[in-house]
């Protein structure tokens, strides 16, 4: 069974109106539609008042005798005013509702080539929130040679921008451009990384809500923030500057001041008024690093700036506007925080709309080779020569840079330092082999430092032995130094062998060699037996 | 699909309906189903359009025939009558939208209708008087007077004009049934001394268009302004047409057509109408381009012919090829000096 094509649309109580005569040689959008070559209407509901029945009877009479084929349906709206928005609108939805429509059965479409540009907008946003189900008609006049009496032609608009090769194209290259930059070129290969950017796309051009980083030190927030404020101002949502503050650096006055400007006065020191970093981003994005770190005052100001785009800077009285993007980075669980009452649940809801995690370097270990190559061309900027690797250099680096030993703690920072420390000693900008192993073995001892400092991601020897309660109980100074004692006892075979290892220099010029009764002596301290350390 | 299914390509010679129109009439009349393919192909608007449907769906009405692809834009066609000579006898209308040209319908239906078993009346609606086709003075004057000497029993009755762009015209036409009425194989040699005549057609005009109109066609044939007759016809729209005729012993060999628009002086028109005429007067065929390829298939169903005609147009060779395609080689063409030769054998 053929589809129908059912057109809803209004009598065009001016276009649709033939003088006397010579109706046939004007364009009459409703008629002509009727009578294209490759568009027949089976079923015309024609919008119309009971004041305008003579020309719909002119109008019906004509397209019966052009296109015997469609059925004309009357159908009064009861618009008084067709220029009122709101009445037209509430009439179209009615009778949209009212409509019994069979989409598996027919084809709907919504001319707007008639009425007024209330009817037409209405008729727009209708068929837009489908309430139409249908797709909008479009009818224009014969042109050029074209001559009178022909019927112009007919186009149907669809509204799903996709279908339309050269916008969809359009559209896609845009967001390839976005996603490249936000990558700022780097072609990288994790595929959880790029579906994050992919959509930091979407959203950076679609919407102005806040935004929110996750991530640890140095996995590039920063660098990212600045380039979703790039893409924002790029697609003409943002005119205003990038402002950028690390919360961790606000304390006390000077971060009311800092962030909200101060009056003249405002405080002892303040001298002349500032404007504040709100102010100052006024029409741009503000971001906010390390928001965990905010103090107990700024998140109410700041919630308030947030939400209503005002704010008092500090010792004034009146308010100061400022209209601004907020990104926020951290590398903190503020849920947790929040639950703490270390973060203001309310400024945490605000923020936590477009929250994105970025992995650490050591989850996207497949994107180092990419990001090396972007290191090296900063390098190369920086040091304004051309800074390569030999090809043995780069295969040795990246393997250890993939290895499990390589925790990459501070993340693209460290691979940034690695990178400027090998082009510096790298002779003529060219890194060799030996530069990369010397560079290897000082990564290992950060990273190894970085662990035990940090308590890391290996467990200490200490805690081992001792017991994680016992071992908090140490001060760091014994702690290291018994870190270094179990590590020797681990090593070597024996107590005695552990003794002269551990007491070495002093053997050498002591006459006493009990090496062992000393190493004994000291773990006994920690309630320890060699056998114990093993 | 059956074996015997004739493939057709829709983008031979003419391309354009007249192909599908032919052969629907052919696979009618002689039970072949057939499927065309790339109909109107490398045209603006490729595939079938609104007029050609009207062709297609008035085939199944008068047959019972079956079609695939019977869409808007489609360029595939498939055909199926439900046998030999399936058209049958009845009354019919057919509607014709976009003031659409009747006579093409009728020219799709007509011949099988007059095979068929029962007397038909059919009635037309939409154009009658559209430049890219027979005007109904033709239909009437010159094609039926040579289908009645084939043997064909056809007439109508002329009830309102449908001009271009309101249409809304009507006429009916009976159409006799089966046998034919002492069917003969035609001979059209020669055409002997003609007289011209004119008429003007009227339809919502000013009267003042028609005197000028008389006056320039008279003038442009040399012919006495009493033998250009003017007519008012009536008609839902505005319209107005100018035609000579070329007539020996009471038949019409010619009919030509002008139609006036606006921005065209009558003058203009007249004299247009009277330039076709003298093209067809130059040469000594008896037979008009649009004449004869409209006879093709006539003659090739009933028993055959000859005539001369003075253009070998390309409506004219598509038809012969599309005949070929149903019923083998039946048509023969020769140049004969300025004129060219048209043998239709009666088909096998």
């Amino acid at each position: 069974m053929k589809r129908r094509k059912v057109v809803l649309g209004f009598l065009g109580t001016q276009l649709d109106a033939g003088r006397a005569g010579n109706r046939w040689e004007r364009w009459r959008p409703t008629v002509d539609l009727c009578r294209q070559d490759d568009f027949v209407v089976d079923r015309l509901v024609l919008f119309m008042e009971p004041q305008h029945t003579h020309l719909a009877d002119e109008v019906i009479a004509d397209l019966r005798s052009v296109s015997p084929e469609t059925e004309v349906v009357r159908t009064e709206l009861g618009i008084t005013d067709p220029w009122d928005f709101e009445q037209v609108f509430s009439r179209l939805m009615d009778c949209a509702q009212r409509m019994k429509f069979e989409p598996e059965k027919e084809d709907y479409f919504v001319h707007i080539s008639t009425g007024t540009h209330v009817a037409q907008i209405c008729l727009f946003l209708l068929t837009e929130a489908r309430y139409f189900p249908g797709k909008l008609l479009q009818t224009s006049p014969p042109r050029g040679r074209a001559g009178k009496g022909h019927p112009g032609s007919a186009q149907v608009i669809d509204l799903d921008l996709s279908r339309y090769d050269r916008l969809a194209s359009r559209f896609e290259k845009e967001r390839k451009t976005a996603q490249a930059h936000l990558k700022a070129g780097i072609a990288t290969k994790s595929v959880a990384y790029n579906q994050t950017i992919e959509r930091i796309g979407e959203v950076a051009t679609a919407s102005s809500a806040p935004i929110l980083l996750l991530g640890p030190t140095g996995s590039g927030k920063s660098q990212l923030a600045k380039r979703i404020y790039e893409v924002k101002k790029e697609r003409r949502r943002l005119s205003g500057p990038f402002v950028e503050v690390n919360c961790a650096t606000l304390r006390g006055d000077a971060a009311m001041s800092t962030l909200f400007g101060h009056a003249k006065g405002a405080f002892t020191g303040a001298l002349a008024a500032r404007e504040g970093l709100l102010r100052r981003a006024d029409g741009g994005a503000l971001f906010l690093d390390e928001i965990g770190e905010l103090g107990a005052d700024e998140p109410a100001m700041l919630l308030r700036a947030i939400e209503e785009k005002v704010f008092y800077p500090m010792g004034q009285d009146r308010e100061v506007k400022s209209d601004f993007e907020l990104l926020c980075g951290t590398n903190k669980e503020l849920p947790k925080l929040a639950t703490q009452g270390k973060f203001r649940p309310d400024l945490l809801a605000r923020i936590d709309l477009w929250t994105f995690r970025l992995p650490p370097l050591s989850e996207r270990r497949e994107d180092l080779p990419p990001n090396l190559d972007f290191e090296l061309d900063e390098a190369s900027r920086l040091f304004r020569r051309q800074v390569t690797m030999s090809r043995e250099a780069r295969a040795a680096y990246l393997v250890f840079a993939a290895s499990e030993d390589a925790t990459w703690p501070g993340n693209f920072r460290d691979l940034n330092a690695s990178v400027t420390r090998m082009a510096t000693l790298a002779p003529g900008g060219r890194i060799t082999e030996p530069v990369v192993t010397d560079e290897i073995a000082r990564l290992c001892a950060a990273f190894s430092a970085g662990d035990e400092a940090s308590g890391g991601p290996r467990e200490g020897r200490v805690d081992r032995v001792l017991g994680a309660r016992r071992a908090r109980a140490l001060d760091l100074f014994d702690r290291a130094q018994l870190e270094e004692v179990l590590r020797v006892c681990t090593r070597e075979r024996s107590l005695s062998a552990a003794g002269r290892v551990l007491f070495a220099e002093s053997r050498k010029s002591r006459t006493s060699t009990n090496d062992a009764d000393r190493l004994r002596k000291y773990l006994a301290r920690f309630e320890l037996t060699y056998e114990e350390t093993r | 699909m059956s074996a015997d299914m004739l493939e057709i390509d829709g983008s031979y010679g003419e391309g354009g309906g007249q192909v599908l129109r032919s052969a629907l009439t052919l696979s009618l009349v002689t039970g072949t189903p057939f499927r065309i393919t790339k109909i109107r192909a490398g045209r603006g608007r490729p595939g079938l359009l609104r007029q050609h449907l009207t062709c297609v769906k008035a085939s199944c009405e008068i047959s019972g025939a079956d079609a695939d692809g019977a869409e808007l834009g489609s360029q595939t066609l498939t055909f199926r009558p439900s046998g030999p000579a399936s058209a049958r006898g009845g009354s019919y209308t057919f509607a014709v939208g976009s003031a659409g040209r009747t006579s093409l319908v009728l020219a799709t239906v007509m011949l099988p209708l007059l095979l068929a078993s029962g007397e038909s009346v059919v009635r037309l609606e939409g154009g009658t008087h559209n430049p890219l086709a027979p005007p109904y003075e033709f239909l009437v004057e010159v094609l039926f007077p040579r289908l009645h000497e084939l043997g064909f029993r056809i007439g109508a009755t002329f009830e309102r004009a449908g001009f271009f762009p309101a249409g809304g015209g009507s006429f009916t036409v009976t159409l006799g049934s089966g046998a034919l009425l002492e069917p003969r194989a035609a001979s059209w040699l020669t055409r002997g001394e003609l007289t011209l005549s004119g008429a003007v057609v009227l339809a919502n005009v000013g009267d003042r268009i028609g005197g000028r109109e008389k006056i320039a066609l008279a003038a442009s044939l040399g012919i006495d302004r009493d033998a250009v007759t003017i007519k008012e016809v009536p008609s839902p729209g505005p319209g107005n047409a100018v035609m000579a005729r070329a007539t020996r012993n009471g038949l019409t060999h010619e009919l030509v057509t002008a139609f006036g628009e606006r921005g065209k002086t009558s003058e203009t028109v007249a004299e247009d109408a009277a330039a076709q005429m003298k093209k067809y007067l130059a040469s000594t065929a008896p037979i008009g381009e649009h004449l004869a390829d409209q006879l093709l298939v006539p003659l090739a169903l009933a028993k055959g012919g000859t005539f001369l005609t003075h253009v070998k147009s390309m409506h004219l060779t598509t038809n012969a090829w599309v005949l070929s395609r149903f019923l083998g080689d039946v048509v023969t063409f020769a140049d004969e000096g300025n004129t060219t030769r048209v043998e239709v054998r009666p088909r096998p």
